[in-house]
């Protein structure tokens, strides 16, 4: 009886120090294990891939060294690929192929799909928001993997067809989403009053409208980094994909003709390696959907 | 009728957009198509063959102008009619994809209805982080992985490693199995999780807790207070995955797997700029969307007599 008491103390305590949607969020969000534990895997990632980026380790990923499959040793931790290349020193190269992968369309896609969706939403059944449905039905309509070998090529030579690709289709989920929300938030008394004083539109989208968004964006940009990275496996293994470095894609693209060979070193580390971020991204961005929409039907 | 025009549009602007990209800007094939030291005037032979000295809309028009007719000439590359190829390659397609698309989405309707009856309990709870698990490993991993478990020397040995023989049904499942078992199991994280949601959000609605009340059968409350009315986001799902996966196939099944499907000819023809093969396929995906977009409706309407069709 008196725990559950404490415990009834303790939330109406914790009520009272912070009581924007936010400060609950993230006092949800750090009650929640899986969540947690995501984060910390994805930080410690981060962390690698910043390392790699100033060049602390992972500087020797193109060296041939070795000889050709060379076992686990402590020179080698993972053994050495078919080029006698430390596989150790490549995996971790790739996790800032893939963070810059991540990052980079997160962000990119996530703004235009703010914005576009944050347009189509205010101006709802006008010719703006008409032409913004309209684009996005079309660019999910065309298939994935067709469209980027497409850019590939439009674009070609240039190493950032894979980005611009991911994100010319990325966009249109988080723009679909913004735009409900909008089309909702947009009858809010707090627009009706901002209009009435006489803000301009354009600053009652960008002051009022869109950082009531955030909690949408924040989940939908995990969501496509998760995507960002899986995809970039998949179009480096068909050749589509990371031009200059090397990634865990390429990295299981070599492995098919070692895996054939009996070696299975590269591919285990690149697939391990690669599964541990997804599943702790994945974790992550579920818990921050719970702590932030709730809404939300989960457990 | 009216679904069928307000198609139009985006027919139009799934074909412009991906004929500027893939054939606009696509690979010249001009000098693959001639002898060693052309000169000028093959050289402008072959283009005015290929139609390259003609103005963009010239082209764009004489495009929808294919598409309408549904005739779109002889490939390039190997000269072969591409309504042949098509025919050729889209059963393939068709074959290899299908018992894993059903498959995938019955189980995650199946597991979902499992999970979702047991919320909260371990069972949801082994069901969900196993979808998360399965959710986060690549579709290249599994191809990769099942085909040394199940197909090479140091697995199992039970099926061809690649390839597409099939002239009889034993043939056909034994090149169809691994490819089935590896969509299936990529795809049913992301079923089971979507469709738990879907599920869990009806049976919190009241006349599934007065069915429950009334002591209905825990089958018969799951299938007909709940999975009939939660058909409609499962349905729209389903349908909306169909014309990517005919038309597209699944590239990388075929390319992994060696498998003739029009996913493997459409993406050789972007990488050699075969522009015959590319608006063909781009054209009829787009009209396949518009079809899907129409029969979505109608199912909607078998589901639920409320929703009107106007």
């Amino acid at each position: 009886m008196s725990t559950v008491l404490d415990t009834s103390t303790a939330e109406v305590v914790e009520d009272k120090i912070g009581e924007s949607m936010w400060s609950k969020a993230a006092y949800k969000f750090r009650r929640d294990r899986a969540g947690m534990i995501g984060l910390s895997v994805v930080a410690f990632y981060m962390l690698v891939a910043l390392g790699v980026g100033v060049g602390l380790w992972g500087t020797e990923w193109s060296d041939n060294n070795g000889q050709k499959w060379e076992g686990v040793s402590s020179q080698y931790w993972f053994g050495t690929n078919i080029l006698g290349q430390d596989i150790f020193e490549r995996a971790i190269f790739s996790t800032k192929t893939a963070f810059e992968v991540g990052l980079v369309v997160a962000v990119i896609s996530t703004l235009i799909g703010a914005f576009l969706g944050a347009l189509s939403g205010f101006f709802s059944n006008t010719w703006i928001d008409e032409i913004i449905l309209w684009l996005m039905g079309v660019l999910d309509s065309i298939p994935f993997y067709l469209f980027v070998a497409a850019i590939a090529f439009a674009l070609s030579g240039f190493a950032y067809s894979m980005h611009v690709a991911m994100i010319a289709t990325f966009w249109t989920t988080t723009s679909r989403l913004v735009r409900g929300e909008v089309i909702k938030l947009k009858n809010f008394e707090f627009v009706e009053a901002a209009r009435a004083v006489g803000v301009p539109q354009h600053i009652i989208i960008v002051r009022h409208i869109l950082p009531n968004t955030f909690h949408i964006l924040l989940v939908q940009s995990t969501i496509v980094f998760v995507g960002a990275i899986k995809s970039e496996v998949i179009l480096s293994f068909l050749g589509l994909g990371v031009k200059n470095g090397v990634s865990w894609g390429l990295m299981i693209a070599e492995s098919t003709l070692e895996v054939q060979a009996g070696e299975f070193s590269n591919f285990y580390a690149a697939s391990v390696l690669l599964f541990i971020l997804v599943m702790a991204f994945n974790m992550f961005s579920d818990a921050l959907q719970d702590a932030l929409d709730p809404k939300k039907v989960s457990t | 009728m009216r679904k069928i025009l307000t198609g139009i549009p985006l027919i139009l602007g799934v074909t412009l957009i991906s004929f500027v990209l893939m054939v606009h800007f696509g690979p010249d094939k001009t000098y693959d198509l001639l002898g060693k030291n052309p000169t000028q005037e093959q050289i402008t032979e072959v283009r005015h063959q290929l139609g390259y000295d003609q103005s963009f809309v010239v082209r764009y028009t004489k495009y929808l102008k294919e598409l309408a007719t549904m005739d779109f000439g002889y490939s390039d590359s190997s000269g072969e009619k591409v309504s042949s190829i098509l025919v050729r390659t889209i059963p393939v397609s068709l074959a290899l994809i299908l018992p894993g698309f059903v498959l995938g989405n019955l189980l995650g309707v199946i597991l979902a209805l499992i999970a979702a009856y047991h919320r909260g309990h371990w069972i949801d709870k082994i069901i969900m982080g196993v979808s998360v698990m399965g959710m986060s490993v690549s579709f290249l991993i599994v191809i990769i992985a099942f085909q040394i478990i199940f197909s090479s020397s140091k697995g199992l040995d039970l099926f061809p490693v690649r390839g597409w023989d099939v002239y009889s049904f034993t043939d056909y499942i034994r090149y169809v199995t691994v490819p089935t078992l590896a969509s299936i199991f990529v795809s049913l994280g992301y079923n089971t999780r979507f469709y738990r949601a879907v599920i869990v959000e009806e049976m919190g609605r009241d006349h599934v807790r007065t069915a429950k009340a009334f002591g209905a059968h825990p089958i018969e409350l799951l299938f007909k207070s709940v999975l009939k009315n939660s058909m409609i986001p499962i349905i729209t799902r389903i349908m909306f995955s169909i014309p990517l996966v005919v038309i597209s196939g699944s590239l990388l099944l075929e390319s992994y797997f060696g498998i003739p499907g029009v996913g493997k000819v459409t993406y050789d023809a972007i990488i050699s700029g075969d522009q015959p093969i590319l608006k063909a396929v781009i054209g009829l995906t787009a009209i396949m969307f518009v079809f899907t977009l129409i029969i979505n409706d109608i199912l909607y309407k078998v589901v639920d007599p409320r929703i009107s069709l106007k």
